[in-house]
């Protein structure tokens, strides 16, 4: 069955929508991650337009957010302190993403800097990921302890010191501020709630108690997620509201199955498997920036003043 | 059905006709094609018949040339070239008017139908479509000028492309004759096509002269929820905004309260 979406302006079956966005639900249940960096390239390889993709992206990552962080909030694991600073970067991360995200569209570099900043992204933390899983499943076969982070001290000299009750911190609130705004960036220009780079940098950055990482992490992205939509709205009219809700219809439902199927599995080799679908995504999209195009030449409807 | 109503119509119009010289009558099967939710694309039907001047006599050398055209709008084609290995954005060239649709039918293979000094002076056939004058910019955004052949390379890319879209169709034999003077053109509308006021122009041409031009307007337009949200989209972007994350994050509340209930 196919619908008409009315702002990407071209027809799409409603079943590979409701499964792709039931496939991304299941992973992000299942890794407990957004499932924002899986369900863009998808989009994209699906033919919707960059930018379209990447507005619309930002309801799914909302409502796996809120859904999300509400758990956290009644297990009491969000620090809303250290979430609100994070916020407060988050929100100037992602206006000035909105800004940057149009003036690349406008020379004509939007998705180029969306597929390179995606394969970066991707084979760096999927390579990282791979290596820490391997190492700990060979670590747990040998019995040996894991090798323990090493100290940052840089970070206990910088000024602004603020007290973070909820996860036992007294740093300064420059890297944390500093943290959001580059998360809210990425949000803006790769449509995704930006949960797997804030993630390690709050655990070895900011150091904070791993148990209220994720639901601190899960607040923030509600709000900065929830921004990003509307100034997609807003400066790009580049939210496809047929199109979220059919995502995040097919998200809800494979949510559900995913936090199940992950009960069943070793965290390790759930690392390592996740490590893994990253890494094939970012070399998908390496190979289509470095192969030859079919057409070298592509056209794109003016703006009418430029 | 549709061919037989049309077939009276075109009989009613030929007997009101005082005749001259030989004379069109055309009629579209649809003026507006309405893009609602499950719009996958569509047809429309063209239909007509030539009213000749000295009836009775064998039409030889007639031809039929339809052309339905889109509205135009500035395009910019972008060349890619490898940088660093990877393949970026380099040269563009913008079109200030540059037909979103372009189909044309005919009778005949259209370099039979006229000589190519009358087609290009009537801006019939795809390749003679006048694009306005071209802007040609660096990757760097500053104006630049390139040499006759390399702007000749990006607007048959555009072509190209427009082509692979299924927006720039040319079906030579496209235009059938049912007997002597009825004639009829099916022209297919895609999926993507852009919205607008169009035009259908039919070219009567008899040894290779127009005789006789005949134009209908067509509107192409979102309908229903569509049309409702993209022009909230594109009026109201604020509350369209608002409502699309307030709508998720309902979405996700639901899930957690049916999850919790389990």
């Amino acid at each position: 069955m196919q619908i008409y979406l009315p702002i990407a302006e071209l027809p799409v079956s409603i079943l590979t929508i409701l499964a792709m966005g039931a496939a991304v639900g299941f992973l992000s249940g299942m890794f407990g991650i957004g499932g924002g960096f899986l369900m863009t390239p998808l989009l994209i390889f699906l033919g919707i337009p960059p930018t379209v993709a990447v507005g619309t992206q930002t309801t799914q990552v909302v409502a796996s957010s809120v859904t999300g962080a509400l758990a956290h909030f009644t297990r009491k694991s969000i620090d809303f302190k250290m979430g609100s600073v994070l916020l407060a970067g988050g929100v100037i991360g992602s206006i000035s993403g909105i800004y940057l995200f149009k003036l690349l569209a406008a020379i004509g570099q939007i998705d180029l800097v969306i597929s390179v900043v995606y394969v970066a992204f991707l084979s760096v933390i999927g390579a990282m990921m791979m290596v820490e899983s391997v190492q700990a499943i060979r670590a747990a076969r040998g019995g040996r302890a894991t090798p323990r982070r090493k100290h940052h001290s840089w970070i206990h000299g910088l000024p602004f010191k603020m007290r973070f009750r909820r996860s036992k911190l007294y740093i300064s609130v420059i890297p944390p501020v500093l943290v959001g705004y580059f998360v809210g960036t990425l949000s803006a220009i790769m449509g995704v709630g930006g949960g797997f780079i804030m993630i390690p940098a709050m655990i070895y950055l900011l150091r904070m108690p791993t148990n209220v990482v994720i639901g601190t992490s899960f607040f923030q992205i509600v709000f900065v997620a929830g921004l990003t939509g509307v100034m997609h709205s807003v400066e790009n009219q580049a939210v496809d509201i047929v199109l979220g809700f059919l995502l995040v219809i097919g998200g809800v439902i494979g949510a559900q199955y995913g936090v199940r199927a992950a009960e069943k599995m070793p965290a390790e080799q759930l690392r390592a498997l996740l490590a893994a679908i990253l890494l094939l995504i970012g070399l998908r999209l390496g190979y289509d920036l470095v192969s030859t195009p079919p057409d070298l030449y592509s056209v794109i409807e003016a703006e009418p003043h430029s | 059905m549709m061919l037989r109503a049309a077939a009276v119509i075109v009989a009613l119009l030929i007997a009101a006709l005082p005749a001259r010289a030989d004379q069109l009558v055309t009629d579209l099967s649809e003026h507006q094609i309405a893009i609602r939710s499950n719009f996958t694309g569509t047809e429309i039907l063209l239909f007509g018949a030539v009213e000749a001047a000295r009836p009775g006599s064998r039409a030889l050398n007639r031809d039929i040339v339809v052309v339905v055209q889109g509205p135009s709008r500035p395009m910019t084609v972008r060349r890619k070239e490898q940088m660093a290995a990877i393949w970026v954005n380099h040269d563009s060239v913008t079109y200030p008017s540059v037909p979103g649709y372009y189909a044309i039918a005919s009778t005949r293979p259209l370099e039979v139908t006229a000589d190519a000094e009358t087609l290009k002076a009537l801006r019939i056939g795809i390749e003679n479509i006048d694009p306005g004058t071209p802007t040609a910019r660096a990757i760097d955004g500053t104006l630049q000028i390139l040499p006759p052949d390399e702007e000749r390379a990006f607007w048959k890319a555009l072509i190209r492309n427009k082509r692979r879209e299924g927006l720039y169709i040319n079906v030579p034999g496209g235009v059938t004759f049912l007997g002597q003077t009825l004639f009829r053109a099916t022209v297919d509308i895609p999926a993507n096509v852009p919205v607008g006021l169009y035009t259908a122009k039919v070219y009567l041409l008899q040894n290779g002269e127009i005789i006789d031009t005949i134009s209908s307007p067509l509107y192409i337009d979102k309908r229903g929820v569509e049309r409702f949200l993209y022009r909230m989209a594109h009026e109201d972007s604020l509350l369209y905004g608002l409502i699309a994350v307030f709508v998720a994050a309902f979405a996700g509340w639901l899930a957690s309260a049916v999850m919790s209930r389990r």
